[in-house]
């Protein structure tokens, strides 16, 4: 039960890249069923301790129903049984699987390209072309940290963008991960020390941060998924919590309201226990940083307690950074941090776009600004105010949202589908409208700072973009009628990275134009007034250029 | 952080000179009136027959679905009188060997820009009423997913030839469009 054996191919390999790509590759991934170049590089299996994890898990995931059995005397019948050896059959069903996947699956590292092996019935290859290779990460999941093994996701091409990894290797040995990434990065294998060199860490794991992380809309579904969890486990040891519940407090003398409340509270105090304890698990030893590769610099994360993951983050991918801050939460000094990436997806849970967990507005801000590392800095810039039209604008939407809704509730009222009283609740609306709309002016800002373009706003999250402007690709002016009666337009820039698209709304129409022409450098300028002419690639053909229209038919 | 005008760094063009942004040069094809027409009859059209329909032939349901049937059939006769003839004078379109520009909307305009560089794919799309009426849909994408540009109601042996002409453009562009 060693890794050495596995040593062979992945020490062995260490030369220049080949220069043409098979024809059928997509991203130099190439999925088939016989190897794509042979060249006698011997295979090697992942780490045989998998077997002893594999043992492990199945005796573990057994043990619920010998402990119900044994010591809490629950009958043996399948009727009391079923949940716990619905349980146990899961996991021993995946140990065994996972035991056959090992049996099957082998890997190679050859001078083009990293393959892999697996299928019982039917052999599959997988295999990346190195030159392709865009990211080597690790991760561990519990089992994997007890038991000193990594499983190792190698990232290629558009595969990184699809939130998948090109190929993953579940697991192999912590020092044959180690070596694979050093190989595969193209880095010297035995010098880890080199590698830390010119490491800049931009923010550290502080437990204290807890207290940001606990109570989210989120607590709701956390406080759900345990109750229903720990309930369903305890009625498996034949115990009884519903009972216990009953028991707790005279829940009679309470009246409904009373009843709704403790509940509301018990239900959000172990939501809160639940996200604390999920915040500790996931970013615990949080580490960010920016390090050198052998192609510029990355930022890398580290972070987890069971499960450690590393992340890393190719700085030339990096288009820009949100900060964001939701509502309420703001005056708190709340803030999220995460940063914008071409060929990433918004929802990738292999590469999230979060660099740092929810924390102050204090450490956010700064972090921001050292990811970004811009002269002059775009963060923290002053931004312009929005024309006060945008405020009209907004509070004239929250006055014809309430009228709206109240209309509605009085003619259901009226219908006597509804209580008599039932439009008051739309009355009650317009003051909170009103103030929404304050709120939601206020977030309003743009600028463009450097090689950076800036834009707020939002009312539930106030979002603080800043944005390359080399990275905008489309850019957008809209116009409604009621922003035309008020004067204002919104810009859109449109990026291949991140949420894909970034609105600064109702600016005042003549600084909209400016802003906009600013944004996208050198892409509205033929477009304005006076610009000289250039070529013309296109029009109806027959058609003098400058003739509007073509005539009816 | 407190808006301190004048702001420092700020590369927007000077102030004074006031900036205008001229529409796209070419108009849509005359017929396209008629493939919004249609358009406007097979979506709310449909809306408006259906309610009138569940008016005429359930009556308890008369008192509250007058308001909606009425609405229905204003914005149903908006859509058909009025949406043709604003979007034919709104709509225009123009494509340099450097940006393809389009001025779209009715009740919303928006002037949208797009650089032949960061362009991935250009179609002449032709959906079931365009064909019927010889029309065509310009759709040119970008690497964003909402940075699209769609010129609608051109002459579809005009689009695609535009279409052609654009996809020979973008692919002399170098770089990966991202």
């Amino acid at each position: 039960m060693t890794g050495e054996p596995d040593a062979g191919p992945v020490g062995a390999v260490r030369t220049a890249l080949p220069a043409e790509a098979p024809a059928d590759a997509v991203d130099g991934v190439v999925e088939a069923d016989h190897p794509v170049a042979d060249d006698g590089t011997p295979w090697s299996r992942l780490a045989p301790r998998m077997i002893a994890v594999d043992l492990a898990r199945t005796l573990l995931s057994l043990s619920p129903t010998a402990v119900a059995v044994g010591v809490f005397g629950v009958e043996a019948s399948w009727s009391s049984l079923w949940p716990l050896l619905a349980l146990g059959a899961f996991g021993v069903v995946g140990a065994v699987l996972d035991a056959v996947r090992w049996a099957v699956t082998r890997y190679r590292v050859t001078d083009e390209y990293v393959e892999r092996r697996s299928g019982l019935l039917v052999r599959r290859y997988r295999s990346v072309r190195r030159d392709r290779i865009r990211s080597v990460d690790t991760t561990a999941r519990l089992r994997h940290r007890l038991s000193g093994l990594r499983v190792v996701l190698v990232g290629a091409g558009q595969q990184v963008a699809a939130g998948e990894s090109a190929l993953t290797l579940d697991a192999v040995s912590r020092r044959d991960a180690e070596r694979l990434r050093a190989v595969l990065l193209d880095r010297v294998a035995d010098s880890p020390s080199a590698a830390d060199d010119g490491v800049r860490v931009l923010a550290r794991f502080r437990p204290w941060w807890v207290v940001y992380n606990m109570v989210s809309i989120w607590s709701f579904v956390t406080a759900a998924g345990l109750l229903w969890g720990a309930y369903w486990l305890l009625t498996g040891f034949g115990l009884d919590p519903v009972g216990w519940v009953e028991a707790m407090l005279p829940w009679d003398r309470l009246g409904r309201v009373g009843t709704v409340l403790v509940g509301l509270l018990l239900v959000l105090v172990v939501g809160a226990v639940g996200m604390a304890a999920s915040y500790l698990a996931t970013s615990w030893g949080l580490e960010l940083a920016r390090v050198p590769g052998e192609a510029g610099t990355h930022l890398r994360t580290r972070q987890g307690l069971l499960t450690t993951r590393e992340v890393n983050r190719d700085d030339r991918r990096l288009r820009g950074v949100t900060v964001s801050e939701p509502v309420l939460w703001r005056w708190m000094g709340m803030a999220d941090t995460s940063v914008i990436t071409t060929g990433l997806s918004v929802w990738a849970s292999s590469q999230p776009a979060a660099v740092l967990p929810r924390g102050p507005a204090s450490v956010a801000w700064p972090v921001a600004r050292a990811v970004l590392d811009a002269d002059p800095d775009p963060v923290g810039a002053p931004l312009v105010r929005h024309a006060r039209g945008a405020l009209r604008r907004r509070l004239w939407w929250a006055t014809a949202t309430s009228l709206a809704v109240t209309a509605v509730l009085a003619w259901l009222a009226s219908t006597e589908v509804l209580p008599a009283w039932a439009p008051w609740g739309g009355a009650v609306l317009w003051p909170v409208a009103l103030l929404a709309a304050v709120v939601a002016y206020r977030a309003l800002g743009h600028a463009v700072v450097g090689d950076y373009v800036v834009l707020r706003s939002g009312l539930a999250a106030r979002a603080t973009t800043a944005l390359r402007r080399d990275a905008v690709s489309t850019i957008a002016l809209r116009e409604s009628l009621l922003q035309r009666r008020l004067g204002l337009r919104s810009v859109a820039a449109m990026t291949s990275a991140g949420w894909g698209r970034y609105d600064a709304p109702d600016i005042a129409a003549d600084e909209a134009l400016r802003f906009a022409v600013a944004a996208a450098p050198g892409l509205l300028e033929p477009f304005l007034v006076g610009a000289p002419e250039g070529p013309g690639v296109s029009g109806p053909r027959g058609a003098a250029p400058g003739d509007p229209s073509p005539g009816a038919r | 952080m407190d808006p301190t005008p004048p702001v420092p760094h700020d590369l927007s063009p000077p102030r004074d000179v006031p900036l205008r942004l001229r529409p796209p040069r070419h108009r849509v094809d005359p017929r396209a009136r008629r493939w919004w027409l249609l358009r406007a009859l097979a979506s709310a059209g449909a809306v408006t027959v259906v309610i009138g329909v569940v008016w005429w032939l359930w009556e308890p349901a008369r008192p509250w679905l007058t308001a909606p049937l009425v609405l229905a059939a204003l914005w149903t006769a908006a859509r058909a009188v009025v949406e043709p003839r604003v979007r034919y004078a709104v709509h225009r379109w123009e494509a340099t060997d450097l940006a393809v520009y389009g001025l779209t909307g009715w009740l919303v305009r928006e002037w949208r820009v797009a650089p032949l560089s960061r362009v991935q794919t250009v179609d002449a799309v032709r959906g079931p009423l365009e064909q019927a009426l010889g029309l065509a849909t310009l759709r040119v994408t970008t690497a964003s997913s909402s940075g699209a540009i769609s010129i609608r109601g051109l002459d579809a042996d005009l689009a695609a030839e535009l279409a052609e002409r654009l996809t020979a453009v973008t692919e002399q562009t170098p770089g990966d469009a991202t």
